[in-house]
């Protein structure tokens, strides 16, 4: 297992930005998200309009695999969420 | 530093008990808890040695306290009296010495250095420490040794090397008594102490309950290196602390110049335009003081006493001192705009504190752009002083690079 290179030193001093949020998403049978509460309120999906997938850091003890997906909700926001493959769990990020 | 610390226990609840007879919250002697209040959020300030015996803790949620102790009565905080009593212990003690450090409500540190050919000895002194602390009345009577007067400050008194040493003497020694740690004998006074009273984070005391280390001794025992490499730089204080070493300085408290009025109105009043109205004639009274004249302030404080017995107290910190009454009033407005006192108001006083010879600033034909920077950076630096920490951030780059998005910005401290 390869050790975390990214400096320790300050790094309790850094606050990274964009961290994604976890979201309660209810899937499709094809594991799309047919719907996303967002403020306690469900809203269903009208369509994806995007998705890609993100593996990384495989050689790591914590490795990212994503996918994303940007998708149309009915009020008409647009936000994009990710289903996280290692730990099974939706998050909402903006990308 | 031969250091003093007079510790009286729940000062909160002390202060509420001073006023009733019984020394009882209600007269049957149920559980008290304080907290909660206008603007305070609901968390326990303070609870009584009975509530804290069925579980309830500072900084606890109201609702929890309530399940825990269901016959507790519950108090409305008033901290400006805290304050006042404690202000009032402070500078009794400051009667026996000059070096006075207000650690916490209720807890205070004495630098006693080159005191002992006032007294007989550091018991002598310990005695006197206690007895500054009581109104007249009480110290005859707990001189008399009539017992621990009903509702009372009756501070604990710890002598010994070292801040921590004294706190730990105070903590062990019972109300109204001193006890004396010898120079030289720290470590035997500690050792049989429970680990819980060194200052650590609760996940250390867990790590070190689950380690086996019961008391200070134990902690003690082991070698330095060893705590260090299972807790780091804070082991090692805690193993120094455990031999009585404590290198943390007295910070005997200052005293700033300030100044106040106060106004009594002829009838209880819940109106802004009232209170402003006395706020602009304080203003100008303490203004036409000669100690004001020509001088600038820095922090303003409003205090109202309530019709219900109790205090109300917001504290302004000018961003730049002012000396402009206009400025004063506008921001009191937005003061008591966004908290008006919850009960009718029977007298104000405003206090003016921050005192400076400045009432005027001079602007640069050139030098707008540096001093605009300038100025930024004094804002950032009286946020850091009010907040602790700087509330503003760059942004910087940390992988751009990266596809994971986490991963390529973040936040970090603007300090000027």
């Amino acid at each position: 297992m390869v050790a975390h290179p990214r400096a320790p030193a300050r790094s309790h001093r850094l606050r990274p930005l964009r961290e994604p949020r976890p979201i309660a998403v209810e899937a499709d049978g094809e594991g799309r998200p047919a719907a996303v509460t967002l403020s306690g309120r469900r809203l269903r999906v009208l369509q994806v309009q995007d998705t890609w997938r993100i593996d990384d850091e495989w050689w790591r003890e914590r490795p990212v695999s994503r996918v994303y997906y940007e998708v149309a909700l009915e009020d008409g926001r647009t936000p994009i969420v990710y289903r996280n493959l290692v730990t099974d769990g939706w998050f909402k990020q903006a990308y | 530093m031969r250091t003093a610390c007079v510790f009286i226990p729940h000062f909160a609840i002390a202060v509420e008990l001073l006023d009733r007879p019984d020394g009882r919250p209600d007269g049957r002697g149920r559980p008290a808890v304080i907290g909660g209040g206008q603007g305070r959020g609901k968390a326990v300030l303070d609870c009584s040695p009975e509530a804290e015996a069925q579980g309830v803790r500072r900084g606890m949620p109201l609702r929890q306290a309530l399940a825990l102790c269901p016959k507790a009565v519950f108090l409305d905080p008033d901290p400006a009296r805290y304050q006042d009593a404690f202000e009032a212990v402070l500078r009794a003690l400051e009667g026996i010495s000059p070096l006075v450090e207000a650690a916490e409500l209720g807890r205070a540190y004495v630098g006693v250095d080159g005191l002992d050919g006032l007294h007989r000895d550091e018991m002598a002194l310990g005695d006197a420490l206690v007895q500054a602390c009581l109104p007249d009345r009480q110290a005859v009577r707990l001189a008399h040794g009539q017992g621990r007067p009903a509702g009372s400050l009756l501070p604990s008194v710890g002598l010994g090397e070292g801040k921590f040493v004294a706190w730990a003497a105070a903590v062990t020694s019972a109300p109204g008594e001193a006890c004396v740690v010898p120079a030289g004998r720290e470590t035997a006074f500690l050792s049989p102490l429970d680990v819980s009273l060194l200052p650590c984070s609760p996940d250390t005391l867990r790590r070190l309950e689950l380690l086996g280390l019961r008391t200070i001794g134990d902690l003690a025992a082991l070698p330095l290196g060893a705590v260090q490499a299972q807790f780091g730089p804070e082991g090692r204080r805690l193993w120094e602390l455990a031999h009585g070493l404590d290198r943390e300085p007295l910070r005997p408290r200052r005293h700033e110049e300030s100044a106040s009025e106060r106004l009594t109105f002829p009838e209880p009043t819940v109106s802004t335009g009232a209170l402003l109205t006395a706020g602009r004639q304080l203003l100008s009274r303490l203004f036409r003081r000669p100690a004001l004249r020509g001088r600038a302030v820095r922090q303003m404080r409003l205090r109202a006493a309530l019709s219900d017995g109790r205090s109300w107290e917001r504290t302004v910190t000018f961003r730049e001192a002012t000396a402009d009454r206009d400025q004063m009033l506008y921001v009191l407005r937005c003061t008591l705009e966004a908290a008006l006192p919850s009960r009718p108001v029977e007298e104000v006083e405003l206090t003016l504190s921050g005192l400076t010879g400045e009432t005027g600033k001079q602007e640069g034909l050139f030098a707008e752009k540096g001093r605009r920077l300038a100025q930024l950076e004094e804002a950032l630096r009286q946020l850091k002083a009010r907040f602790g920490q700087s509330p503003v951030y760059h942004i910087v780059e940390v992988e751009p690079w990266s596809r994971i998005p986490e991963r390529r910005l973040a936040l970090i401290d603007y300090d000027p």
